[in-house]
């Protein structure tokens, strides 16, 4: 298990590098000098201005050496000065990561209490009205986009209603409508995998046995069946979870909400390179080791499944 | 707890407001204009600024907070006249190189420290150095010592000298008959001796200590909020509020939130985002909250003049004349723009010239067809129109391409970029066609317009023959040129004045510059709880030193 771990981690080392260069090249094709313009104004800027700028962040230099620097300072754990507002790219999204992962966290919450609920109920009480329900509501969540929940969230709950502050803030209230908006489409699927997934397994022959038997309804319930669906689900809430730590561009735009999805939206229209750099490099990393997690939680799930 | 502290904020606000809607829900008319008194705590919401520094602050936010904590020698009215702040005079010799500003004596910086000559030269200094490397240090360019600033060599400028403690001498390497205007831009402020000069100084741009009717009230708070409490030791007409409480917006949905956030109360001052621009009008002008003026800034199509369908004054003038500015500001601006006729902006009431640009006036087909004969633009000719995406230009640009080819039958290439993208393009040696442009003034005097957009001087070529210089027509007129440079050397206002108008005139008839429409501003303001709400600033922004409370 340890080899494992560090085998998967060493793995995670070549990603980054692969990432990093990828972007690297991709930010270089885009057209446009970088620190050229002025973010959102018309006035060229100054070529003095320029010069200095190109120099001090090293765009003078070559792309393979412009990335060895980047790859030699990332290593001492410097992620370099971002060219807009000339702050430490750390600074910068230590605030914005701490109000994703918030956010992440909250939605995951309620993705995981709501979503698998509503699965079991959908699943132990079949065709009945709630299940039926359950299912049209589903289907309508996974087919509204993103920003017109978020939106309309805003419009009624925020703007008309005023239950909720229209921009998020610190408090928890803050982050139920982005919160919300981010777990709708999640909610659904989980709940829709979660019935699909109890209903196999509790035509399964073992949990017939564990009935047959007279193991107790609940026992065999969490015991047996619970357990044994969970595989897929927690794959999912696993791969979920990764994707909105790495920010959750649309909500956070909407909801003015400062994290990293909003930071990364704005950085690659003023070509901010050092934030885009920098955020899709930690994406990576997050991602990499939720799904390492998961292959983890799979082992301890299910004994049958060796790490090797 | 920085969070805490900015949601008790809200609270206190939120309860200031109600005092105040309640009490003047007993005195009726909500227009009552009588009974103002010190306090209150203002809100807006503006973007995240790239920095808040007197001498970088270049965009809105910046600028508004620039302006809030410091006072430079001169300021300008909202309909564009310089006036003087911490200037007792401004004199200049006769021939304008070289100029003597008396400081108001006796004021000072927040932290107590006097406001003399020494803190004006040192801020001025702080800006145009290199280190600073600052987007607003091209203001500083015409005094004498700046190339030395500017590459690293030197801490002062040699053009600027104190002899005592409330004067200073500047000499300029260029005559300029209206450097005094240049000294109201918050480039020219003042700084404490806290403030590093010759080297990166990112702390005070944090925090900065000022000597603004405002001051800081705490640091920067990234991304959430900029907090400013009154200067009370102020030294010019004191401000009446209490606070101002600016919440940071992200760019993208700024005015959307701005707008809703003034709808459920939260703000009292907001943008509207173009497409709400009806709905607000037939909501809140009846309230007497809605606010529309017609600013210094102007909207451009730019022909690129030495290469190209455009390279000629006919082609130009057929594009002129083939363009609907009428239908364009009815249909695509439903109203809210309208057609411009002028290089200059009506914002400046001296130097405006109505209806200039003849084949601006209205659509001409007849004359569109016979100017694109002589000019070459036969129909099926290819003119690429290029702007940049997702800053809502689509919509109008199209039309204009549209309107060329069904008036011209040219075939109008639509190029959207980003603006790094559109503009090194334009910048380049061989550009050709036609751009998307806009302009804004610094400093309230046609020369803004016309040197750097217009002037030969202004293309400043690079070695490789692209221009980084404003003037990205490539307008190359010796007449025009020396007209520029006689009114920048003429002291009388009025003589500097006709030879803009003059100037102007002859870019006109070249048409250098094809206009479009001007740039209004539309803003909401929450005039039932406060005064003075009834313009904005020279930068588009709200007088935040004259608001006050209502009783």
């Amino acid at each position: 298990m340890g080899r494992y771990v560090a085998r998967r981690l060493g793995q995670m080392v070549i990603v980054l590098i692969g990432a990093t260069m990828v972007l690297f090249a991709c930010l270089f094709v885009l057209p446009g000098d970088p620190v050229g313009s002025i973010a959102g104004s018309d006035k060229a800027r100054d070529p003095a201005v320029v010069a200095e700028l190109k120099a001090r962040y090293g765009l003078d230099k070559s792309l393979p050496e412009q990335y060895v620097n980047y790859v030699a300072k990332v290593a001492t754990g410097d992620l370099g000065e971002d060219f807009v507002q000339r702050r430490e790219v750390s600074d910068i999204l230590a605030p914005k990561l701490q109000n994703t992962a918030k956010l992440a966290l909250l939605a995951i919450a309620l993705v995981t209490v709501f979503g698998m609920g509503v699965g079991i109920i959908a699943a132990l009480y079949r065709y009945s009205i709630l299940d039926m329900a359950t299912t049209f509501f589903t289907t309508m969540a996974v087919g509204f986009p993103t920003f017109v929940i978020g939106m309309l969230l805003m419009k009624y709950f925020a703007v008309e209603l005023q239950w909720f502050p229209q921009l998020g803030g610190d408090k928890l209230e803050g982050m139920v409508l982005p919160a919300v908006t981010l777990a709708v489409t999640d909610i659904a699927f989980v709940a829709r995998l979660t019935r699909g997934t109890m209903l196999e397994v509790l035509r399964a022959d073992y949990v017939k046995t564990a009935v047959a038997k007279g193991l107790p309804r609940r026992r065999v319930l969490f015991k047996h069946v619970l357990r044994n669906s969970s595989i897929p689900v927690v794959t999912y809430l696993g791969i979920s979870f990764g994707a909105l730590l790495g920010g959750a561009l649309i909500t956070e735009a909407i909801f003015n909400w400062d994290g990293v999805g909003l930071a990364l939206v704005q950085a690659i229209q003023q070509q901010n390179n050092p934030i885009v750099i920098g955020v899709v490099t930690y994406s990576v990393a997050i991602f990499v080791v939720l799904s390492l997690i998961v292959d983890l939680l799979y082992a301890a799930l299910d004994p049958r499944i060796r790490l090797s | 707890m920085r969070g805490a502290k900015s949601a008790k904020w809200v609270v206190g606000a939120v309860v200031v407001a109600l005092a105040a809607t309640a009490c003047g829900g007993g005195d009726g008319d909500s227009k009552d204009k009588g009974s103002a008194a010190n306090g209150g705590v203002f809100r807006m919401g503006s973007t995240e600024p790239d920095t808040i520094d007197p001498g970088r602050a270049h965009e809105s936010t910046g600028i508004l907070l620039a302006n809030a904590l410091f006072t430079g020698l001169y300021s300008n009215t909202p309909d564009g006249l310089a006036e003087p702040a911490l200037a007792e005079s401004a004199t200049s010799d006769e021939g304008c190189t070289s100029w003597t500003f008396k400081v108001k004596p006796d004021t000072k910086f927040s932290n107590g420290e006097a406001v003399d000559a020494e803190a004006f030269a040192r801020g001025w200094a702080r800006a145009a150095h290199k280190a600073a490397a600052s987007d607003v240090a091209y203001h500083f360019a015409g005094i004498k010592g700046y190339e030395q600033l500017q590459d690293g060599s030197a801490k002062t400028f040699s053009g600027v000298t104190t002899p005592d403690p409330t004067t200073i001498k500047v000499d300029l390497s260029k005559a300029d008959c209206e450097f005094v205007l240049k000294t109201a831009h918050n480039a020219y402020s003042p700084v404490p001796k806290v403030a590093k000069v010759g080297e990166e100084d990112k702390a005070f741009g944090e925090a900065p200590v000022g000597n603004g009717p405002f001051k800081m009230d705490g640091s920067w708070e990234h991304n959430k909020a900029i907090n400013l409490v009154r200067n009370d030791d102020y030294s010019l007409q004191k401000a009446s509020l209490e606070k101002v409480q600016v919440t940071l917006l992200n760019d993208k949905t700024a005015q959307q939130l701005e707008y809703d956030g003034f709808q459920a109360g939260t703000f009292d001052y907001a943008h509207i985002p173009t497409p709400m621009l009806k709905t607000a009008e037939a909501k809140y002008k009846p309230q007497n909250k809605w606010f529309a003026k017609d600013t210094n800034g102007m909207n451009f199509v730019l022909p690129i003049g030495d290469n190209g369908p455009t390279n000629n004054k006919d082609a130009r003038l057929a594009i002129s004349y083939a363009i609907d500015r009428q239908a364009i500001a009815k249909g695509v601006f439903q109203g809210y723009q309208t057609p411009s006729t002028t290089i200059v902006p009506p914002a400046f009431p001296k130097a405006y010239q109505k209806d200039l640009c003849v084949s601006c006036v209205k659509q001409d087909v007849a004359k569109a067809k016979e100017h694109a004969e002589k000019g070459g633009l036969k129909p099926g000719t290819e003119i690429k129109f290029s702007f940049n995406t997702g800053a809502g230009h689509e919509e109008w640009v199209q039309a204009i391409a549209k309107q060329l080819e069904d008036v011209l039958g040219v075939k109008v290439k639509l190029d959207g970029k980003d603006f790094p993208g559109m503009l090194k393009e334009q910048q380049g040696n061989g550009a050709t066609g036609i751009y998307r442009f806009a302009w804004g003034a610094d400093y309230p005097t046609p020369e803004n317009f016309l040197f750097p957009l217009l002037h030969s001087t202004s293309m400043n070529k690079d070695a490789e023959g692209n221009v980084v210089g404003d003037n990205r027509v490539r307008y190359n007129n010796p007449e025009f040129d020396k007209l520029i440079d006689t009114a920048r050397s003429t002291k009388d206002e009025a003589a500097r004045l006709t030879m803009y108008k003059q100037a102007e005139k002859m870019a006109m008839e070249d048409m250098a510059l094809i206009p479009t429409f001007n740039r209004s501003q539309f803003r909401l303001m929450a005039t039932d709880k406060f005064n003075g709400l009834d313009d904005i600033n020279f930068n588009e922004d709200p007088i935040l030193e004259k608001i006050s409370i209502k009783k």
